[in-house]
């Protein structure tokens, strides 16, 4: 259970291209009365370590008591299945971040099709 | 005149295809329509005119361009084409016409349109040999 800064939701598609960029964002909720500064971090679990981060652009805000808040991140999908680690912080009174919460998501990679043409003709041809 | 065997709902039906007439420094664009599933990819898309035989297309001129095939999740259609300059190194007369993407190996192939080329004689630039009189009276 967190104390300030509660992780309600990860939304982030379910499969993804490997190597393509995967677009993430996470959703905390600021549980005290009144504003907490609060911080999202994120790594990808997939078998190599350490984790691979994931980037979070503008990483902290100040939400109000109460509020929800979407903090945007990306990373490049690996070759096999990954799941996310999502992280919150809260700012604390003594000037330092204290990790709050985490939560989990799996991404499956989706499987390319191969290049394939089933038929070509010749439409219409023309001097020019 | 060139012609092609189409389905109907009558058989098989004979339709007659226009050739079109083209010179030594014409440029004969072709313009192919293919269908595509998968990834994106970079290809060639390649025309030829000859003469089709028994034994094989005989290629006498060809053109051929690299074209990006765009990624389809479903089976889908495209059109693009490629132009085939017309040079002295073909004689006069009707040709052949086939269309493919890929390289020796061909991905696909078009079905070929027979005798739907015509090419013209190298007619030269205008030039005087030599002017004479022929005739010389009161006007």
């Amino acid at each position: 259970m967190a104390y300030y800064a509660d992780i309600v939701e990860i939304i982030a598609p379910s499969k993804a291209k490997p190597g393509g960029r995967v677009d993430i964002t996470v959703r905390i909720k600021n549980t005290y009365s009144s504003s907490v500064g609060i911080m999202a971090g994120g790594a990808l679990e997939y078998g190599v370590s350490p984790w691979p981060g994931i980037s979070f652009p503008d990483p902290s805000a100040n939400v109000a008591g109460g509020a929800t808040y979407s903090f945007t991140g990306y990373f490049t999908m690996p070759e096999k299945k990954a799941t996310i680690h999502a992280y919150s912080y809260y700012y604390g009174a003594d000037g330092s971040w204290h990790f709050d919460d985490e939560m989990t998501k799996t991404i499956d990679i989706t499987e390319g099709i191969e290049s394939q043409f089933g038929s070509i003709e010749i439409l219409s041809y023309s001097r020019r | 005149m060139g012609a092609v065997y189409l389905p109907s709902q009558y058989g098989m039906i004979l339709v007659p295809l226009a050739n079109v007439q083209v010179k030594p420094g014409d440029k004969l664009r072709i313009t192919c329509r293919y269908s595509h599933i998968g990834q994106a990819e970079n290809q060639t898309l390649y025309a030829a005119i000859g003469n089709s035989g028994w034994a094989g297309f005989d290629e006498v001129l060809h053109g051929s361009k690299t074209i990006s095939v765009p990624e389809d999740s479903a089976w889908d259609y495209h059109e693009e084409y490629v132009d085939i300059s017309i040079t002295t190194a073909i004689s006069a007369g009707f040709y052949d016409l086939y269309a493919k993407i890929g390289g020796a190996i061909p991905e696909v192939i078009s079905p070929t349109l027979h005798d739907v080329v015509e090419v013209l004689a190298d007619i030269p630039d205008s030039e005087f040999g030599e002017i004479s009189i022929t005739g010389y009276i009161k006007a």
